[in-house]
């Protein structure tokens, strides 16, 4: 995947993400996010500083532009970058040899790679739905909404990266 | 000097994390829909111009069942008129004119969402048009929101189906008050609390708006009710399936009190 293709990716991604947030109502029970997924796809090698400050972007912009409580997909998204290499390490690579930019399917296996997904995904989801829902709902709607965003927002993610696994 | 660079690095990942997170909650906590729309001005006068384009595709499609409501309400509108003009006749003789309370300003919904924890509509109509913020909006079915933020052509409104926000509403019959919320999950439902337990409220009973705010006009019908359960002992929580379908909302109406300054200023 060169670096144009890349790019168009994360543009694409994004703009789905928006069309999703604006266009598609599956209820107040599933909130379907894809920043988890962009924010595995920033390169292992760039600085948590660069991580987290785009993953701050990528919250803040689909809060202004999903016309969503400004701040709330920005603070779920930082959450979730942060502890980003933590988990790739744990769940994918645990020598400690980060060889890889992008972490693929081909290279770390399904399970690991759905493991270190739905990691990511859950953490945003925690934060998000946490701070979204909390006080005024009750616990059982809040685990029950972050069980089913959490399975719908992993096999999305996953489906969503298959395309790109046989590039280079 | 490498491991110092690295805790340096470390220190400062540690403080930017802070520093974002921090920086979000403020957005949170101090954000709202409001001051996005506010502070969007330009962003949402460009996406409200293009969501009134696209919303006149949608209605396109849903042309038959919106004319078909509009001319129920027309037939129903037309009826109290023709008693009102009968009525004003025989009054005409003995009462002065008097301003009526109430002014409408019909608008079209050209954006609205229904699945979210604060869902909110936008207007067509502006502060070209004389809407203000504070202003209620209605259908004959019902309570839709209230006016929170606007601009030359466009108002923004924050849907009853909000969380935070409450009506005043009524029992038929009774005429026990309380406020009435949405909990936040079916977009047909919502709450009518703080009915003492003594109150009997049957199943269909209407609810109405109780006319005890400077926001909307009294007895327009909200809902029926649905079920009733015993709230902290004292009162009644009643839960009022609406008569408004929120997800075809197409024609409302802006509410303007014309005697809300004076009733403010009474108030204050």
């Amino acid at each position: 995947m060169n670096k144009v293709e890349y790019i168009l990716y994360f543009v694409l991604v994004f703009i789905l993400q928006l069309v999703l947030s604006d266009y598609v109502h599956p209820g107040p029970w599933v909130y379907l996010c894809l920043i988890p997924l962009l924010i595995l796809h920033i390169p292992l090698s760039r600085s948590p500083h660069v991580v987290m400050l785009a993953a701050f972007g990528l919250g803040l912009g689909l809060d202004i532009l999903s016309d969503g409580v400004p701040g709330l997909n920005a603070f779920a998204a930082v959450l979730a970058a942060a502890p980003r290499k933590f988990f790739y390490r744990l769940l994918v690579n645990a020598d400690r040899q980060d060889k890889t930019e992008v972490p693929r399917i081909r290279e770390t296996g399904l399970v690991k790679y759905l493991k270190y997904l739905s990691a990511i995904t859950a953490i945003y989801l925690a934060a998000y739905i946490a701070v979204d829902c909390i006080s005024f709902r009750p616990a059982g709607f809040i685990l029950l909404k972050f069980l089913a965003s959490w399975a719908a927002s992993t096999a999305l993610a996953l489906l969503l990266t298959l395309p790109i696994q046989n590039r280079s | 000097m490498k491991s110092r660079y690295g805790l340096l690095s470390s220190l400062t990942a540690i403080v930017l994390f802070i520093v974002l997170e921090t920086l979000s909650i403020v957005l949170v906590v101090k954000g709202g829909v409001v001051q996005q729309f506010k502070v969007l001005g330009a962003v949402r006068s460009v996406e409200s111009w293009f969501w009134a384009r696209t919303g006149k595709i949608t209605y396109y499609f849903n042309y038959k069942s919106e004319n078909d409501r509009l001319s129920a309400e027309n037939l129903q509108l037309r009826q109290q008129l023709s008693r009102y003009a009968a009525a004003q006749a025989e009054l005409d003789s003995v009462v002065r004119f008097v301003e009526p309370p109430f002014t409408y300003i019909g608008a079209t919904v050209i954006r609205n969402s229904v699945d979210r924890q604060h869902n909110y509509l936008i207007l067509d109509r502006g502060a070209k048009e004389g809407v203000e913020p504070g202003m209620g909006v209605v259908t004959a079915r019902g309570v839709v929101g209230i006016v929170s933020a606007v601009s030359r052509h466009y108002a923004y409104v924050l849907s009853l189906l909000n969380t935070e926000q409450s009506v005043s509403a009524k029992l038929a019959g009774s005429g026990s008050f309380g406020p009435l919320t949405w909990p936040g999950t079916e977009p047909d439902k919502a709450v009518l609390q703080e009915i003492p337990v003594h109150i009997q409220a049957a199943p269909g009973d209407t609810v109405y708006t109780s006319g005890y705010s400077t926001i909307y006009p009294p007895d327009i019908p909200i809902g029926s009710v649905a079920g009733s359960k015993i709230s902290q002992g004292s009162s009644q929580e009643l839960t009022v399936r609406l008569f408004e379908d929120f997800r075809s909302l197409h024609s409302v109406y802006i509410v303007a009190n014309n005697h809300r300054q004076e009733l403010e200023e009474l108030h204050e």
